[in-house]
C-alpha cells in the first residue's frame, strides 16, 4: 500500500519534472528540473529494489553530468529566445504528430501481450541467498557480459579521443615545462661565498647560462662576467 | 564460452590501443605511419575474418557465420579504402593527425561488432562504437564551420536515432523477455499473435537503422553532413557504416523477425521506394558533387533495401552483391572527388570537372567508368548489382517495387551521365592538379573491378549465395 | 600450349593497343608479330597432338556464369575440328601479320591496326575453341566487332564507315537468328554445353516447338546465323563492301577465317544437324545457289578485290552445300585449302595494288607481269588452285565436294552438283579474266603510275611464297586425312555422321566422269577467258552491248542492294520517319520532356525540404516514424 503510494507519487513528480525540462523558458530551470527527475527516477529504482542503480544514478547523473550541464548552461551565453523562434510556427503540427504518437503508444500498451515464455526468459533474475545488488551485477558484468562491457569501454575511449581531438589546440607560441631539460641543466644553482657588505653593484648579477651556451664546451666559470648569458 | 571466436574484433581493438599509444609518444607527425599501421591491422583482421569459424560466443551475444564474414570483409574494405583516400588529402588540408586513423579503426570495429551482433544490446553498443568516431571525424576539420556543423548535426540526429533504437529494443524486450536474437526467434515462432508492442518496437529499430543507412524518411542529415565533412570522411560515411547498418538490418529483420515478415515488409517496401525516388530526383539539381553523391547514396541504399524488402533468399543475395559492388564503385568515385584540386585547393563543384577529359584523360576515363557503373549500364559491375535485386523483386512478385527501381535508375542515369558530359564536352576553366599516386591506384583498381566484373562474377556471387543461405538457414 | 595458342594474340593485341604509343610503332608491330609466331607454333603443336595423335583435350579456364541451375565455364575445347581451325587460323594470321608490316608501312597508326588484327585473331580462336554456345557467341560477336573496326580502319573515309556499318548491321540480322537458335537449344536441352547437347540429341528428336520439330528449327536458325557471318545468299551483301578495309584484312577476315565461321558452326553442330534433314536440305540449296550466283557476278566486276570477294562468297557456297549433303569433312577440307589460296590471292592482289599506287580497277591495269614477276607467279598459283586444276590444293577439295554432291543421290544434291559444275566453269573464267586483264595486254594505267611499279618488299613476298607453297601442297598432303582413308581416325568423333549417312563412303564410288568434270569445265573456262581477253579483246565489250540487260543485271549484283533498299531500307526509313515525327518527337520526347520538367520540379521540391535546420530534420524523422507506426496500426485492423 505504502509502496504503491510512493511509486505513484515519485512517478508523477518524475513525469511532471520531465515535462518542465522541456517547457521551462529558463535553461537553468530546465537543468534543475532534470536533476529533480533524476532523483525521482532513483527513488523508483529504490522501490524496485535496485539500490545499486539508484546510487549510480544519483552519483553519476546528478553529481557529475547534470552539474556539468548546469555549468555549461550558465557559462555559455546562449540566446534561447532566438532559438525558440521556429517553435511557435511548428507547434500546432508538432502537437498533432505528438498526439498521434501518444495515442498509438497508449493503444500499444493497452493491447500489450507477452510472449508465452517471456517469464522464464527474463534476463538474470536476482540470485537468491542474500547476495547484494552490487555484487549480483558484478558477478555477471565481468563474466556473461564481458563482451558488452569491453565494447562500452571502447565507446568511452573513442569519446575521449574525440573530445581531445576536437578541442585540444597546440598553439605554436606557448611554452611548456620540460622537466627533464630542467633537471638536466647544469649550473643553474651556484653556491658562492660572498664577502659581506658587497652589493650587486660590485658583484654583478649572476645568471644561469642559456641552453645554447650549455651546448658549447662549458666555459670556465663566468664569475665576474656581468653580462652573463643571453647576449649573443 | 569461446572468446576466441571474436578474435578478429579483439585483435583489432588491441591493435587500435597499440597504435594509439604509439602515436602519442613521438613528437613528430605520425599520421602516415599510424595510417599504415591501421591499414595493416585491418588487413590482418580481414585475414582472421576469413579464417573465422562459425558459431556463437559470449552467451549468444556474438555470432559468426558466412553472412557476418562477408559483411565484415566489406566493412573492413570500406574502412581501409576510406583511410587510403584520406592519406594525401589530410596532409594537404592540415588534418594529418594520427587520431584520425585510430578513429577510423574504431569505427570499423564498431561496424564489425554490429555485423556480428546477435543481441539487441550488442547491436546498440556496436552502433554507438561506430557512430561516435563518425561524429568526430565529420567535425575533424574543426576550423571549418561547415565541418563542425556537419559533425554536430550528425551527432544530434544520431542521438535521436539511438534513442529510438533503445526505445524499440525496450518494447521488444518487454514482449519477449529477452534481447537475444535466437530467443526472440523462438518466442516469435511459437505461432501466437504478435503483440502490437513488438511490431511497434520493430518499427522503432528499423527507424534507427534506417537513419544510419540514410534511407528515406530518415535521410535528412545526409546531404548536409556529406557536404560539410572532409571529403575522405564523406567517402568513409558512404561505405563502412552503410554496410554495417544494412547487414544489421538484414540480420534483425530476416533473422529473429523473419516470422513476422508480413508486419514489417510494407514498411521496408515504402522505405526502399522512397529512397530510390528521392535519390533519383533530388540529385538532379545538385551542383556540389559531394551533395550529389549524398543523394546518390540514398538512392543506392534504396536499391539495396529492395533485397531486404522482398525477404527472400534471392533478395538477400542480391543485397549482398549490391553492397559489394556499391562499395567498389563508390570508393572509386570518391577517389576522383578527393583528387579534385586546383592550385592546391580542394574544389567540389560538378563544373570543376569540366574539360577533365582533355586535361587528365586517365582520371576522366575512370570517372566515366564509375558513373556508367553507378547508372547501371551493362556490362559494368553496377548493372549486375541492380540486376540481381530487380530479379529478386520480380521473382517475389513485387512488380511495383521493381518498376519503381527501373524507372528511378533511368532518372538517376541523367545526373551520372551529366558528369560524363561535363568532363568530356564542357569547356574547362583550367586543369586540375595531378592526382596523387595513392588515389590513382585506388581508381585503377576499383575501375578495373567495375570493368572486369562481368568476366569473373562467380566468386562474389558464390560468396554472397553462401552468406545469404547462412542467414536464412 | 593449348592456352598459349589462344591467348598469345590477345597479349599481342594488348601490347600493341595499349602500349603502342609508348614503345613506338615498330616495336608494337614486331611484338604483335612475335606473339603471333608463338601462337602459330603452339597451334601447330596442338594440331600435331590433337589431330595427328588423336588426343583431344579440354582446358578449363574457370567459371564464367553460375546462376541458379545455369552454369557456364570458360574452356578451350580442343578436338580435331578445333585443332584444324586453330592451326590454320594462327598460321594464316601470322603470315598476314608479317605481310601487314610491309603493307601498312606508309600508314599513320600501324599499332592500332595490329592491335585490331591480333584482337580479331584472339576472338576467332575463342570462337573455334569454344566449349559451349555462349563462348562461341562471345567469339562470334568478337570477330564481328574486330571486323567492324578493321573495315572502318580508315575512318576518315565515308565509304569505309558505311561499309563497316553495313557489315555490322547485316551480321546483326544473322546474329539475331543465331541467338534465337541458342535460346531454343537451351530450351530444348537445358544446357548450351556442346558435350551435353550432343549427348542428348537422340532423346530429343521428337520434341516440338510451336508445332515444329525443335531440332529442325534449331538447325535452320543456326544456319541462318551462319549465313550472316559467311555471307550466304540473302545476307551476302556486306562482304563485297567490306573490301573497303585494308587488303590484309580482306585476306584474313573476309577470305580465310571469319567468313568460314558459319561453315565451322554447321560442322561443329554436325551431331545435331544430322538429325535435321530438312535443315540440311536448306543448307544445300542456299549453299549451291550462292556458289553459282556469286560466280556469275564475279565475271563482270572490275574491282580486283571485289572479284575475289565474290569468289570467296562462291567458295563458301561450296562449303555449305558440302556440309548440307552431310559431308562435313569435305566442307572442312575445302575450308582448309581455300584459306591458303584465297589468302594468297588477296595478298597477291594487295601486292598488285601496292605496286599500282593504290589502283584497284583492273580496267586500268595490264601489261605489268614482267615488272612484278613474283606477284604474277603467285597469282597464277592461287588462280590455278582456285580453279581446281589438278594437283593444286583446290583440285582435291573441290573435286571431293562435287563427288559428295553427286553421291548424295537426292534432288537437291543434283541441283548442287549442277550449280557446282557451272560455278567451277565461271570460277575459272573470272580468275583468268582477272589475271589477263591485270597482268597482260597493253598497259592501261597512266605513265606516272607505270613508272612507279615495283615489286613488293621481302616482308610481303615471304608470306606470299609460303602461302603459295600451301596453295600447291595443302590438298595433296592432307587429302587422306581429311576425306581419304584415314578420315575416320583423323576426325576422331569431332564430326559425326549419323548411321544412315554413308556419304563419306559413297563419294569415292562415283562414276569416273564425275571427278573429271570440274577439271574439264575449268580448262574450258580458262580457254574462254583466254579467247575473249587475249585473242579477241574487243569481243567482251560487244557481248556486253549485245545483251545490256543481262550485263547490267550482273554488274549490279542481281540488284540485291537495290532490292533490299526497296523492301527493307526504304519502308524502314519511312516507318522510322513516322515513328520519329509522331512517336518520337511528340510522344516519346514529349514524355521525357514532360517527365524531365516534372523531375526538375520534384527535385526542387525535394531540395526545398532540406532547410539545414537540425530541428526540422529531427521533426521529419519523427513524422516518418509516426507515419510508419500509423500505417501498421491501420493495417492491424
Amino acid at each position: 500500500m505504502i509502496t504503491a503510494f510512493a511509486f505513484y507519487a515519485f512517478a508523477a513528480v518524475l513525469i511532471a519534472s520531465a515535462a518542465m525540462v522541456v517547457t521551462s523558458r529558463n535553461p537553468v530551470h530546465s537543468v534543475l528540473f532534470l536533476i529533480l527527475a533524476f532523483f525521482n527516477a532513483a527513488a523508483l529504482f529504490l522501490i524496485a529494489g535496485a539500490e545499486f542503480l539508484a546510487m549510480i544514478l544519483v552519483i553519476v547523473y546528478v553529481g557529475a553530468v547534470a552539474v556539468l550541464f548546469l555549468f555549461v548552461v550558465m557559462m555559455l551565453d546562449v540566446d534561447f529566445t532566438r532559438m525558440r523562434e521556429g517553435f511557435q510556427r511548428y507547434a500546432p503540427l508538432g502537437a498533432v504528430v505528438g498526439a498521434i504518437l501518444f495515442l498509438e503508444l497508449a493503444f500499444v500498451i493497452g493491447a500489450w501481450t507477452f510472449a508465452g515464455d517471456a517469464e522464464e526468459l527474463r534476463l538474470s533474475p536476482m540470485p537468491a541467498g542474500g547476495v547484494s545488488n552490487a555484487e549480483a551485477i558484478g558477478r555477471i558484468l565481468y563474466t556473461d557480459y564481458v563482451y558488452l562491457f569491453q565494447a562500452a569501454g571502447l565507446v568511452l575511449l573513442v569519446a575521449m579521443i574525440g573530445a581531445i581531438v576536437l578541442t585540444l589546440r597546440e598553439r605554436p607560441g606557448t611554452r611548456r615545462q620540460d622537466i627533464a631539460a630542467q633537471i638536466g641543466r647544469a649550473g643553474t644553482v651556484n653556491l658562492r661565498a660572498v664577502p659581506s657588505g658587497a652589493g650587486l653593484a660590485s658583484l654583478g648579477i649572476e645568471r644561469p647560462p642559456s641552453p645554447e651556451e650549455e651546448r658549447r664546451p662549458a666555459p670556465v666559470a663566468v664569475g665576474h662576467d656581468g653580462h652573463g648569458g643571453g647576449h649573443h | 564460452m569461446s572468446w576466441t571466436l571474436a578474435l578478429p574484433e579483439i585483435v583489432l581493438a588491441v591493435a587500435g590501443l597499440a597504435i594509439l599509444a604509439g602515436g602519442v609518444l613521438p613528437k613528430r607527425d605520425t599520421f602516415f605511419p599510424a595510417s599504415m599501421a591501421v591499414v595493416g591491422a585491418l588487413l590482418l583482421t580481414a585475414v582472421l575474418v576469413i579464417g573465422q569459424e562459425e558459431g556463437t560466443a559470449f552467451g549468444g551475444q556474438y555470432v559468426s557465420d558466412s553472412f557476418s564474414s562477408f559483411m565484415k570483409l566489406l566493412t573492413i574494405l570500406g574502412g581501409a579504402l576510406g583511410l587510403l583516400l584520406a592519406l594525401d588529402w589530410n596532409e594537404k588540408e592540415g588534418l594529418g593527425r594520427f587520431e584520425f586513423s585510430v578513429l577510423v579503426l574504431y569505427a570499423t570495429l564498431g561496424g564489425m561488432v554490429m555485423v556480428s551482433a546477435n543481441d539487441l544490446m550488442t547491436t546498440y553498443l556496436g552502433l554507438e562504437l561506430l557512430s561516435l568516431p563518425l561524429y568526430v571525424v565529420a567535425a575533424f576539420n574543426r576550423d571549418d564551420a561547415r565541418s563542425s556543423e556537419a559533425g554536430l548535426k550528425y551527432f544530434v540526429l544520431g542521438a535521436l536515432a539511438s534513442g529510438l533504437l533503445l526505445y524499440g529494443a525496450s518494447l521488444i524486450y518487454g514482449f519477449a523477455g529477452s534481447t537475444n536474437f535466437d530467443r526472440l526467434a523462438e518466442a516469435l515462432s511459437a505461432g501466437q499473435q504478435a503483440s502490437p508492442g513488438l511490431v511497434v518496437g520493430i518499427v522503432f529499430v528499423i527507424a534507427a537503422l534506417a537513419f544510419k543507412v540514410s534511407a528515406v524518411p530518415f535521410h535528412m542529415w545526409t546531404p548536409d553532413v556529406y557536404e560539410g565533412a572532409p571529403t575522405p570522411v564523406t567517402a568513409f560515411f558512404a561505405m563502412a557504416p552503410k554496410v554495417a547498418a544494412i547487414a544489421l538490418l538484414a540480420r534483425v529483420l530476416l533473422g529473429p523477425f523473419g516470422d513476422v515478415a508480413a508486419q514489417w515488409q510494407q514498411i521496408m517496401l515504402l522505405v526502399s521506394m522512397g529512397s530510390m525516388v528521392l535519390g533519383a530526383f533530388a540529385a538532379i539539381g545538385q551542383r556540389n558533387i559531394k551533395r550529389l553523391m549524398a543523394y546518390s547514396s540514398i538512392g543506392h541504399v534504396g536499391y539495396a533495401l529492395m533485397g531486404v524488402a522482398v525477404a527472400s533468399d534471392e533478395g538477400l543475395r542480391g543485397l549482398l552483391v549490391y553492397m559489394a559492388i556499391y562499395i567498389l564503385m563508390n570508393v572509386g568515385t570518391f577517389a576522383v572527388i578527393v583528387a579534385m584540386r586546383r592550385g592546391g585547393r580542394a574544389v567540389e563543384q560538378v563544373d570543376d570537372l569540366a574539360g577533365l577529359g582533355r586535361t587528365d584523360p586517365g582520371t576522366a576515363m575512370w570517372m566515366a567508368v564509375f558513373m556508367f557503373s553507378m547508372a547501371g549500364i551493362p556490362p559494368l559491375a553496377g548493372f549486375f548489382g541492380k540486376l540481381y535485386v530487380f530479379l529478386a523483386a520480380v521473382q517475389g512478385g513485387f512488380w511495383v517495387l521493381a518498376t519503381v527501381g527501373v524507372l528511378t535508375s533511368v532518372v538517376s542515369a541523367y545526373y551520372y551521365l551529366r558528369i560524363v558530359k561535363v568532363m568530356y564536352f564542357d569547356q574547362g576553366v583550367g586543369a586540375l592538379d595531378r592526382a596523387p599516386a595513392s588515389l590513382s591506384v585506388v581508381m585503377a583498381g576499383t575501375g578495373l573491378f567495375n570493368l572486369l566484373f562481368i568476366l569473373w562474377p562467380a566468386p562474389i556471387l558464390a560468396a554472397a549465395g553462401a552468406a545469404a543461405a547462412a542467414l536464412l538457414a | 600450349m593449348f592456352v598459349g595458342a589462344v591467348f598469345f594474340p590477345l597479349l599481342g593485341a594488348t601490347i600493341s593497343g595499349f602500349f603502342g604509343r609508348w614503345i613506338g610503332s615498330r616495336a608494337a608491330q614486331w611484338s604483335s608479330v612475335g606473339c603471333m609466331v608463338l601462337a602459330a607454333v603452339c597451334g601447330a603443336l596442338a594440331f600435331a597432338e590433337v589431330a595427328m595423335d588423336s588426343r583431344p583435350a579440354t582446358v578449363g579456364l574457370g567459371t564464367w556464369i553460375d546462376v541458379g541451375g545455369f552454369e557456364l565455364a570458360w574452356a578451350l575445347r580442343y578436338d580435331t575440328l578445333a585443332a584444324v581451325m586453330v592451326a590454320m587460323v594462327t598460321l594464316i594470321s601470322t603470315l598476314i601479320h608479317l605481310y601487314s608490316v610491309g603493307y601498312m608501312s606508309h600508314d599513320a597508326t600501324p599499332p592500332r591496326f595490329f592491335a585490331y588484327l591480333s584482337l580479331f585473331t584472339f576472338m576467332m580462336l575463342m570462337l573455334v575453341t569454344a566449349d559451349n554456345l555462349a563462348q562461341l557467341f562471345f567469339g562470334w560477336e568478337g570477330v564481328g566487332l574486330a571486323s567492324y573496326l578493321l573495315i572502318g580502319y580508315w575512318y576518315d573515309r565515308d565509304s569505309a564507315n558505311a561499309a563497316a556499318m553495313k557489315a555490322f548491321i547485316v551480321n546483326r540480322v544473322g546474329d539475331f537468328f543465331f541467338m534465337l537458335g541458342v535460346a531454343l537449344v537451351f530450351l530444348t536441352f537445358d544446357s548450351i554445353d556442346f558435350s551435353e547437347i550432343f549427348a542428348a540429341v537422340p532423346q530429343h528428336t521428337g520434341d516440338t516447338f510451336l508445332g515444329l520439330n525443335s531440332i529442325e528449327l534449331i538447325g535452320v536458325l543456326l544456319f541462318l546465323g551462319a549465313c550472316g557471318k559467311s555471307a550466304q545468299l540473302g545476307l551476302h551483301t556486306w562482304l563485297p563492301d567490306a573490301m573497303e578495309g585494308p587488303t590484309p584484312v580482306s585476306a584474313l577476315i573476309h577470305a580465310a577465317t571469319m567468313v568460314t565461321a558459319g561453315v565451322f558452326l554447321v560442322c561443329r553442330m554436325s551431331p545435331l544437324m544430322e538429325f535435321a534433314p530438312n535443315a540440311l536440305t536448306l543448307v544445300t540449296f542456299v549453299g549451291a545457289s550462292t556458289a553459282l550466283f556469286a560466280a556469275t557476278i564475279g565475271c563482270v566486276q572490275n574491282d580486283i578485290k571485289r572479284i575475289i570477294a565474290y569468289s570467296t562468297c562462291s567458295q563458301l557456297g561450296y562449303m555449305f552445300f558440302a556440309a548440307g549433303v552431310g559431308a562435313y569433312q569435305v566442307a572442312m577440307f575445302h575450308l582448309f585449302t581455300h584459306a591458303f589460296f584465297k589468302a594468297l590471292l588477296f595478298l597477291g592482289a594487295g601486292s598488285v595494288i601496292h605496286a599500282m599506287s593504290d589502283e584497284q580497277d583492273i580496267r586500268r591495269m595490264g601489261g605489268i607481269w614482267s615488272k612484278i614477276p613474283v606477284t604474277y607467279a603467285v597469282m597464277w598459283i592461287g588462280s590455278l588452285a582456285l580453279a581446281g586444276i589438278p594437283f593444286f590444293a583446290g583440285y582435291y577439295s573441290k573435286d571431293a565436294i562435287l563427288e559428295a554432291a553427286f553421291a548424295a543421290h537426292s534432288l537437291v544434291g543434283g541441283y548442287a552438283f549442277i550449280c557446282g559444275i557451272l560455278a567451277a566453269f565461271l570460277t575459272a573464267f573470272y580468275s583468268w579474266r582477272l589475271l589477263i586483264l591485270t597482268f597482260h595486254g597493253e598497259p592501261r594505267a597512266d605513265e606516272h603510275t607505270m613508272g612507279h611499279i615495283h615489286e613488293s618488299p621481302v616482308v610481303m613476298l615471304a608470306p606470299l611464297l609460303l602461302l603459295a607453297v600451301g596453295a600447291v601442297l595443302a590438298g595433296y598432303l592432307f587429302y587422306d586425312f581429311f576425306v581419304g582413308e584415314h578420315e575416320h581416325a583423323f576426325w576422331a568423333g569431332s564430326i559425326v555422321n549419323a548411321a544412315h549417312n554413308h556419304i563419306m563412303h559413297d563419294m569415292h564410288e562415283v562414276p569416273a566422269w564425275v571427278p573429271l568434270a570440274p577439271t574439264v569445265v575449268a580448262v574450258l573456262g580458262i580457254a574462254l577467258a583466254y579467247f575473249l581477253y587475249m585473242v579477241a579483246p574487243g569481243l567482251p565489250a560487244r557481248l556486253a552491248a549485245a545483251v545490256p540487260a543481262l550485263y547490267r543485271f550482273l554488274l549490279n549484283k542481281w540488284y540485291f542492294d537495290e532490292l533490299y533498299d526497296r523492301i527493307f531500307v526504304g519502308p524502314a526509313r519511312r516507318l522510322a520517319a513516322v515513328f520519329w515525327k509522331i512517336g518520337d518527337v511528340r510522344i516519346i520526347d514529349g514524355m521525357p520532356n514532360g517527365a524531365a520538367s516534372l523531375a526538375a520540379g520534384a527535385s526542387r521540391g525535394a531540395v526545398r525540404i532540406q532547410t539545414g535546420r537540425v530541428a526540422n530534420y529531427a521533426f521529419a524523422m519523427i513524422i516518418g516514424l509516426v507515419f510508419f507506426v500509423s500505417l501498421f496500426m491501420l493495417g492491424l485492423r
